[in-house]
């Protein structure tokens, strides 16, 4: 059976993105401290999820947008119209046209996921640290933050997540799951990069 | 000379009998305490929905619960041990505690009736086109934690139905989850919710699943673990026990207050026996009438009963006092019944009339206190005119200290009239105060429960950290029959649809998620197809697909499956796990007609928390068998309009009392001098109570009939020692006092001397004052509130009334005085 190797993935990508690193201070706090300053931003994903049991990845693609503090949004374009948004801890899914609204911090398996890459994309090191036990490595030029699940009953559906990124960008996020499965998402930024940038607002 | 014995026997085996029957009757009456026999008794149909939910409707029967203590960890499994028990138990229709076990057998129910309940079940569901799609929705959460639950069901629904409705079922206000289990957002503890199962308004049984619920948790109380418990259930079982206790200890405090005063004052035990009699006849004939009329008392009713003490043991203490014989041999029961029983019989009459207005309440719980007023006012009255004279012909012998009452009151008799304009002030600034503050009444309906305020916060806590909502906004669409309510409950939630779409609102339960009407459900059956038309559709939907056609024959097989499927109604449905859930949103009633609810949860922090009624109730325009209710809302319009109510009735009695007393007194300078102390106490009243910002409430008005009840004794007693007692010719009792105004006033005969009169009357205030003083302290808010205002206002009724009232007739200059009033 044919896998794609998640990991030759994400060193080709590495090795486009990574110039020369430069030897300073490089920890979370920090790295959360400059992806802070980006108060808003927008990237084009592709995703693709290998499941057990289907011959071929299942894919996804669209767009990702934040807007501090706490905005995130995820529009799916293909292959079916759906998104989530949220914003505090309102969660608002849509998908064939209807909508339904929920509380992100009372449904685990959907809300841990959002958090990290909103808490990641915003730079909110307490929200993050909420949910997650945090291991950065790398340096500026790259850098890999790995976050495991804090919650017993999570942890038990959700080894970890993986988030690659190069100076305030994050690449990608890769998910991976206990029985298996796992999937990876590519970013490609949209909005005006740099530390204050006013890139395109979520709709 | 010797007054002839009064005819003993008779009238004390009559009472003896009377006093048995009373207590057969009482043993056989039930007491209780919920709050319904504050809501009207002939609602209109939006009310008999709202007391319907009050009664019996889910939030009645909801019990919140919190475990605080211990570790996150030992909080979360205390949780699941104790949703367990209170499962096993089989006392209660739902307990969730956010664990997906609670679920277990819910999930396989859903999974089984999906193509009857799910509504993307159409014939354009079932093209390539369309099982494309669905399949491709179906699959869009696999490979994330939320898509765990979904991959073993691929194969035999690979449309996704069981996740649309799934999907549909999901609050928009939930608690937060940790460890699996609710857990509080502001505190950090584990959150329970049980419905009872026992109805709203069966105090007994609620009070027996509380236990349960104590019992389940005693293991995990041993860990360190602490339980908190709210909800209406405990509020009842709470009321009720401590308006019991409540009234019990006031009872006792006020019999010992009373008991000790009357000691002291006639230093006769057998006299203070003689004076409980009338107090206890009265209590017993109060509940027995209520009994009778209303067949339950409810326990504010009878709180109140424990203050007919304060106006009853009056009675008595003038009839022990004034009776006594003089050295001369005057005086007796037969002068008494000659000069003062008129006097007593009229103070009784106005203050009958004055709680008869609240007979014709159209709210039964204040109906009851008008019943058990006059009732038991009219038993004292009648224990002393006929009991008393039988048991103490001469009235109480012993003289400890009314001699010095008596002298007492004089003195500040003649004092106190020069007070006038300081109290005409007074009543000046407190109008003054009053008309300033235009929104006195402002104390809601929450003001009528006895629940301590500590309960209240914990309630709102736990409330707001289950996202449950104790009042709530409802859609009710009603219909004659089960099928037409249905469907037009689906019509309204179609309606209710465009407004979760456009964020308006969070989202809707409906019963219609569970069982459909049976034409939804036909319809949905016929869009299912055929096994061939099926396999082909399936076919040309999986080409090129990641999920392979050949993986689906267990879809194919329950499609075909539910096609033989009989539709699901309210009556099949008993005994699935979803019994419940439609038992709590729809309420089906003996004639066959039947209401659907539709809780709606309010939109996201935006909204404040509230959900916008106006946007609602357009949203449902056209839809006539559709309202909103917003319970909190039409709880306080319905206070307001008894509030209205109350206070006519209050203006109406009050009003009843003036005229009694003017056909009386026939005399408009009479009728002043005993109005006018009333009026200014009750105004005085008002204005402390209003200068300490107390918000008055429907208990305030109810004590306010009973200062002017008590008051116009006073200011009457004042009124006959200023006329004295008419030319000293016997009068027989059933003569009115002549109304002869300016007749000259003259020493009492036949030794009712004016001191024992007065004495009588501080005796029977302090009594009065000291008694709802007790209830003041009351930890009891209505109670307390009828305390405040009575104690108040009769002290202020029998000075003022001594204020406006001549010196007695022992200094006759003040007389003119008087008359310049």
């Amino acid at each position: 059976m044919p896998r794609p190797d998640r990991r030759s993935l994400l060193l080709a990508l590495l090795a486009a993105a990574t110039g020369p690193a430069r030897a300073q201070a490089f920890d979370l706090p920090a790295l959360m401290q400059r992806l802070a300053r980006r108060k808003a931003g927008e990237a084009r994903f592709t995703e693709e999820r290998i499941v057990s049991g289907f011959d071929s990845p299942l894919t996804a693609s669209g767009v990702l947008s934040f807007a501090a503090p706490d905005r995130f949004a995820r529009h799916t374009l293909q292959p079916v119209k759906e998104s989530m948004e949220v914003q505090g801890r309102t969660l608002l899914l849509r998908r064939g046209g209807r909508t339904r609204q929920m509380e992100m911090d009372a449904l685990p398996e959907v809300g841990a996921l959002l958090e990290a890459m909103r808490a990641t994309l915003t730079g909110d090191l307490a929200l993050l640290r909420k949910h997650f036990a945090t291991e950065l490595s790398g340096d500026e030029g790259r850098w890999i933050l790995r976050l495991k699940p804090l919650d017993e009953r999570l942890a038990r559906q959700l080894l970890q997540i993986e988030l690659v990124g190069q100076a305030a960008d994050v690449r990608s996020i890769a998910m991976q799951l206990t029985g298996g499965d796992r999937s990876l998402m590519l970013l490609e930024p949209l909005g005006p990069l740099g530390p204050s940038g006013t890139a395109a607002t979520p709709r | 000379m010797t007054a002839p014995a009064p005819r003993r026997a008779l009238p004390l085996l009559l009472w003896l009998a009377l006093a048995l029957l009373a207590v057969w009757q009482i043993t056989r009456t039930s007491f209780n305490a919920d709050l319904g026999a504050f809501m009207p008794a002939a609602p209109d149909a939006r009310q008999r929905l709202l007391i319907e939910q009050i009664h019996s409707g889910a939030p009645a029967r909801t019990l919140l619960m919190g475990i605080e203590g211990g570790s996150a960890a030992a909080r979360a499994q205390a949780s699941r041990e104790l949703a367990a028990a209170l499962r096993a138990s089989g006392l209660f229709d739902q307990v969730h505690n956010g664990d997906q076990a609670g679920f277990a057998d819910f999930g396989p129910w859903l999974l089984e009736h999906r193509y009857l309940l799910s509504p993307a079940v159409t014939p354009q569901r079932f093209t390539p086109d369309g099982l494309r799609e669905a399949i491709a929705e179906a699959t869009s959460l696999l490979g994330t934690p939320a898509g765990q639950a979904i991959k073993p069901l691929l194969d035999r629904d690979p449309s996704g139905e069981t996740q649309r409705i799934a999907e549909s079922l999901i609050p928009a206000r939930a608690p937060r989850m940790e460890a699996g289990v609710w857990v509080g957002r502001q505190q950090p503890r584990a959150l329970l919710m049980a419905t009872l199962h026992a109805a709203g308004a069966d105090i007994d049984a609620q009070a027996a699943a509380l236990a349960a619920v104590h019992q389940a948790f005693a293991p995990m109380a041993a860990r360190g673990l602490v339980l908190q418990v709210s909800g209406a259930p405990v509020f009842a079982v709470d009321s009720r026990a401590r308006i019991e206790g409540e009234v019990h200890r006031l009872a006792i405090a006020g019999a010992l207050v009373v008991g000790t005063l009357l000691l002291l004052t006639f230093a006769s035990l057998p006299a203070m026996a003689v004076a409980a009699l009338p107090v206890a006849s009265g209590v017993l004939g109060g509940i027995v009438a209520v009994s009778l009329g209303f067949g339950s008392v409810h326990g504010m009713t009878l709180g109140f009963g424990t203050t007919l003490i304060g106006e009853s043991v009056d009675y008595a203490i003038y009839y022990l006092i004034q009776s006594r014989r003089d050295a001369q041999g005057g005086g007796g029961w037969q002068a008494w019944v000659r000069h003062s029983w008129p006097t007593v019989r009229l103070g009784l009459w106005t203050s009958v009339c004055g709680f008869a207005a609240l007979l014709f309440s159209g709210f039964p719980g204040l109906a009851q206190l008008g019943v058990f007023s006059v009732a038991g006012l009219v038993t004292a009255a009648l224990t002393t005119r006929w009991v008393l004279p039988a048991l103490m012909p001469d009235g109480a012998r012993g003289s400890g200290l009314n001699r010095h009452l008596g002298q007492a009151a004089r003195a500040a008799i003649t004092r106190l009239p020069r007070l006038r304009p300081l109290v005409l002030g007074l009543g000046a600034a407190a109008l003054l105060l009053l008309w300033q503050r235009g929104d006195l009444w402002h104390a809601d309906l929450a003001s009528l429960s006895p629940v301590p305020r500590a309960a209240l916060a914990l309630d709102e806590q736990l409330r707001a950290d289950l996202t449950a909502s104790d009042g709530g906004t409802l859609v009710v669409v009603q219909g004659p029959d089960v099928e037409t309510t249905l469907q037009r409950a689906e019509a309204a939630a179609t309606r209710l649809e465009t407004l979760v779409d456009s964020g308006r609102i969070g989202g809707f339960d409906s019963a219609t998620r569970f069982v459909p009407s049976l034409a939804t459900q036909r319809q949905r059956l016929a869009a299912l197809p055929d096994g061939a038309a099926l396999q082909s559709a399936l076919h040309q939907a999986t080409q090129g697909g990641p999920l392979p056609a050949a993986r689906l024959a267990p879809f194919v097989a329950d499609v075909e499956r539910a096609r033989q499927a009989q539709p699901l109604t309210p009556a099949t449905l008993q005994g699935s796990p979803a019994a419940p859930l439609v038992a709590a949103l729809l309420l089906r009633r003996p004639d066959g007609s039947a209401s659907a609810l539709l809780p709606v949860q309010p939109s996201g922090p935006a909204s404040g928390g509230a959900v916008d009624t106006a946007a609602v109730a357009a949203a449902l325009q056209g839809l006539p068998d559709a309202q909103v209710l917003d319970i909190g809302l039409e709880l306080r319009t319905l206070y307001s309009r008894y509030l209205q109510e109350a206070q006519w009735q209050a203006l109406l009695g009050a009003a009843g009392v003036v005229v009694l007393m003017a056909l009386w007194l026939r005399s408009g300078r009479r009728l002043l001098a005993v109005v006018q102390p009333l009026a200014l106490a009750v105004l005085l009243s008002i204005g402390v109570l209003a200068a300490f910002g107390v918000p008055l409430g429907i208990l305030h008005l109810v004590g306010l009939l009973l200062v002017v009840a008590v008051g116009s004794n006073y200011a009457l007693f004042f009124d006959m020692l200023r006329q004295g007692h008419g030319p000293g010719a016997p009068r027989s009792g059933r003569t009115r006092p002549a109304p002869r105004g300016g007749s000259s006033p003259v020493a009492a005969p036949h030794g009712l001397d004016s001191d024992d009169t007065l004495a009588s009357l501080l005796l029977a205030n302090l009594t009065t004052v000291a008694s709802f003083g007790i209830l003041a302290l009351s930890g009891i808010p209505v109670l307390a509130a009828i305390g405040q205002v009575v104690a108040l206002g009769a002290l202020l009724a029998l000075l003022l009334s001594a204020c406006f009232a001549a010196p007695p007739p022992a200094a006759p200059a003040a007389m003119t005085e008087n008359r310049a009033l």
